[in-house]
């Protein structure tokens, strides 16, 4: 049993994938996913409100901005939730300071993804279990048993060569017990990861991935997804969220990048989604009130959105306390009455059933998620 | 010791003329920062020749991280009888401050944030570039140390007091505790090295000591530190304390703060009037109701009590047995060893000095899996490998999951086999990489590595430390990469 086990975990037919979108520089969620049906919406946002009609309808109150229409689909089909005034408990509203904590998972060291995926009875994971695209690991993977930044699938190359890899397999042939399974599952690995070089990578579904490098990096997380190398937990940053100046050309082209991107990575992987699931979270959402500058400043309560297979999500979780003057904190944002933790938990759990929430998120007190607000 | 800065040298008058004066063939240290570090000498070496794991081999994997070419004969030769020889060796990494350690020192000098004076001007700092060089130092210092052991049981003491240097301002902080609580205390006696580490600005923050405070009689103490105080660094999980013992060493805790006034950054400060002077029970001892600044007494009747109870020395001499014998050491050994804590008070040098004695320790070869820090160090070790020790290499120790200071809960990495495993498709791409110098940063030379060792059977004698077998010589062969090969070869990765 033991050994059976150990082979599903090594070479990828474990087969579930949380794929982790940080939108860095804090993400104005009023832009994202505005509040159409509040008036008092309209009337803090005079230049840069979405108007109810061009919005992307999710319930009665909320609406995607009209330049994630790409995301149409995963809407209807009820893929995609998304949660409003969530954040973190952090007050400072600077940058690193929020961003550590939610990559944390709270006041304490290590990464929450990093935690996820050594503290479970199943122990570690394999070696390509955690890849961050990017140049360099994330603090969400810190303390991972295994961490791979990787740019291009040239990064994961095996150097050895045929011959190498033969006579190695000689060598470990006569290995028995956990290590010889262990070394049975990286030549199982190594050979997909061949399979994977082999041939050029085409997306599935007529998915059209543009080519910016979110897209780029979406493209090859679903390669890596399909070629099943056993990657269980993929990092991805989008950033350029920091719109104290005319917000609207700063992240209008970003909003577009991040909903094509995720449009054409569901597309792409179709079926497999069932088996992956794509959290999209920022350090913090950002002031009601537009500055003079036509932008918003460092704020608190922003959004995230889950990604699944059909069905599995379409929900919008907000504890919406308005907008009104008496309902924001500090200089006039949104509060945060859902905690991130919150939304990752049942993700989590649904990932590795074994995993222990207690160690991922020390010290935090689970709430169940509000039901599905509106009547969407 | 002689230092020159850069106008002194000039006025001297260049590399000649104080060459001249020095009168050696070599540079004197105080310029290898102008000249670079002299080479040193590469003579032909003789691998071990036992069929399988001799004693000299053995006591280098489990002092070391790893034998360097020529490291076997040298020890050889220490003595006529191998045992007498192996002994001299242990007691010179024993004594590790008579070992000169210029060449190592020299290479960790470039990392210029280890030197750092008083704890505040880490903060000048930005986070990213101090755990760069702190990582990069402790890398160096293992694969380049001659100080061996001292390095090694560095390494342990970090796991054992772990830190990770990701939370909150141990980001500043843990190259301090590095520095001032672990590496001077390594080989020392552990009641002072744990008086260090319960003041250190780093452990206070990573277990929340500086937030337990008793303002008033009903508040509730923090507890997080007297806890792993118990559990982790002293007695054991079964060490025979209560929750009770917890509580109250939280009580007699309270009070501790970090500075952060003007002049006070980093300093760590006692205040009386956050601290609960009533009377308290530490493990059936009394500790006296003590008002203003006598309160701060409680912290040293605690240390002394915990690291003089019995369950202490059991529980480190587990661990060291755990570390240098088998993952599941013989009860018979940790006695032995655990005796040698209690009777000499906590000394970490007579202590191991007692485990490297014992039968279980000289007869139990080859069960110990690589951590893949050992593993790495091992390699670049064995080959004789010149390295900057930049990121290139350091990503691979991040693959394989064994990133120092950055484990992310507070009992440190494990040291049994099976959580090392999972990471052989690093290794393997690791080794077929630095073979052939596809490492940027990482220099080798087979040819002249293969020449020493005296032809490529003897070459595998040296990286497995021992005879390869004819499948792993043949094995070798084919791979087209026979130094890669033979470093992921199941043989190299057990020590």
């Amino acid at each position: 049993m033991k050994q059976a086990k150990a082979t599903l975990h090594g070479n990828g037919d474990l087969w579930q994938t949380l794929v982790v979108v940080f939108l860095r520089g804090g993400a104005d969620g009023l832009a994202l996913m505005p509040a159409v049906g509040d008036d008092d919406y309209h009337r803090a946002r005079p230049f840069t409100a979405v108007s109810k009609t061009a919005a992307l309808k999710l319930d009665d109150r909320f609406g995607l901005n009209p330049l994630m229409n790409a995301l149409e689909p995963a809407v209807k089909e009820g893929a995609l939730s998304a949660v409003h005034c969530v954040g973190s408990g952090d007050t400072t509203r600077s940058h690193f300071e929020a961003q550590d904590l939610m990559e944390h998972g709270g006041h304490t060291g290590g990464g929450w993804l990093g935690r996820f995926l050594r503290f479970r009875e199943r122990a570690s994971g394999g070696a390509l279990s955690a890849v961050a695209l990017g140049q360099a690991v994330p603090e969400s993977l810190r303390g991972a048993p295994a961490a791979t930044a990787m740019q291009s699938l040239n990064d994961f190359s095996f150097s050895g060569g045929d011959k190498f890899v033969q006579s190695l397999e000689q060598l470990y042939g006569g290995q028995i017990g956990v290590f010889g399974a262990r070394a049975r599952d990286t030549f199982n690995a190594l050979g997909r990861i061949r399979e994977l070089h082999a041939k050029d990578y085409s997306p599935a579904n007529g998915a059209d991935y543009s080519v910016d490098r979110f897209a780029r990096e979406l493209r090859l997380a679903s390669q890596l997804i399909k070629a099943r190398v056993g990657v269980e937990v993929i990092t991805i940053d989008l950033g350029g969220w920091d719109s104290h100046l005319s917000q609207g050309p700063l992240i209008s082209p970003l909003m577009r990048r991040l909903a094509n991107g995720l449009a054409a990575f569901r597309r792409d992987l179709g079926a497999a989604m069932r088996q992956t699931t794509v959290v999209v979270m920022s350090e913090f959402g950002r002031r009601v009130s537009e500055n003079s500058a036509l932008g918003t400043d460092h704020g608190r309560g922003g959004v995230m959105f889950v990604l699944g297979g059909d069905g599995a999500e379409g929900r919008v979780i907000a504890d919406w306390p308005g907008l009104k003057r008496d309902a924001l904190v500090g200089p006039g944002d949104l509060a945060v009455t859902t905690d991130f933790r919150d939304v990752l938990i049942p993700i989590l759990r649904r990932h590795a059933l074994d995993a222990d929430m207690a160690k991922i998120f020390p010290g935090h007190e689970p709430r169940p998620l509000g039901q599905a607000a509106g009547d969407a | 010791m002689m230092e020159l800065d850069r106008r002194q040298f000039l006025q001297a008058g260049g590399t000649a003329a104080v060459l001249g004066t020095a009168g050696c063939d070599a540079p004197h240290k105080a310029l290898w920062p102008y000249t670079g570090l002299p080479n040193e000498a590469k003579p032909p070496f003789a691998p071990p020749s036992g069929d399988s794991i001799d004693l000299a081999t053995h006591t280098l994997n489990r002092l070391t991280f790893g034998a360097r070419p020529g490291q076997h004969e040298r020890i050889l030769r220490l003595a006529r009888r191998e045992e007498d020889a192996v002994d001299k060796f242990i007691d010179e990494q024993l004594a590790s401050e008579k070992i000169n350690d210029d060449r190592a020192e020299f290479r960790v000098k470039k990392f210029e944030t280890l030197a750092l004076a008083p704890i505040g001007e880490f903060y000048e700092f930005r986070p990213h570039i101090l755990r760069e060089e702190l990582t990069r130092a402790t890398l160096t210092r293992a694969v380049y140390s001659e100080r061996q052991l001292y390095e090694v049981m560095v390494r342990f003491w970090s796991d054992h007091f772990n830190i990770d240097i990701s939370k909150g301002e141990c980001k500043w902080l843990k190259p301090a505790d590095d520095r001032d609580v672990i590496r001077p205390h390594a080989l020392g006696k552990f009641p002072e090295l744990l008086a260090a580490s319960a003041r250190s600005q780093a452990m206070l923050t990573f277990l929340d000591g500086r937030e337990n405070r008793v303002r008033k009689p009903e508040d509730r103490p923090n507890e997080n530190y007297a806890r792993e105080l118990l559990e982790l660094h002293t007695l054991g999980i079964h060490g025979g304390y209560t929750q009770q013992d917890v509580m109250e060493i939280a009580r007699c805790l309270s009070g501790w703060r970090i500075g952060r006034g003007l002049f006070q950054v980093g300093k760590v400060q006692f205040e009386p009037g956050l601290h609960d002077n009533r009377t308290k029970t530490v493990l059936g001892e009394t500790i006296p109701v003590r008002t203003g600044r006598d309160g701060r007494k409680d912290f040293d009747d605690v240390l002394r009590i915990v690291a003089a109870h019995p369950s202490t020395g059991r529980h480190i001499a587990s661990k060291l047995c755990q570390r240098f014998i088998a993952d599941e050491p013989p009860a018979a050994a940790i006695d032995t060893v655990a005796r040698e804590f209690t009777k000499t008070k906590g000394d970490i040098r007579e202590t191991l000095r007692a485990l490297f004695a014992t039968d279980e320790f000289r007869g139990t070869r080859g069960n110990k899996f690589k951590q893949p820090l050992h593993f790495l160090a091992s390699a670049l070790r064995g080959i004789d490998a010149e390295s900057d020790v930049g990121r290139p290499l350091v990503n691979y120790l991040e693959r394989m999951g064994h990133m120092p200071f950055e484990y992310p809960a507070p009992d440190g990495y494990p040291t049994h086999a099976e959580p090392s495993m999972s990471t052989l498709l690093w290794r393997w791409n690791f080794a077929a990489k630095l073979a052939q110098g596809q490492i940027k940063g990482t220099r080798i030379q087979h040819e002249r590595l293969t020449k020493r060792a005296g032809d490529s059977a003897k070459l595998a004698a040296h990286l497995l430390g021992r005879q390869p077998s004819d499948d792993e010589l043949a094995a070798a062969k084919a791979s087209g990469n026979p130094i890669g090969l033979l470093l992921s070869s199941p043989g190299f990765q057990w020590s």
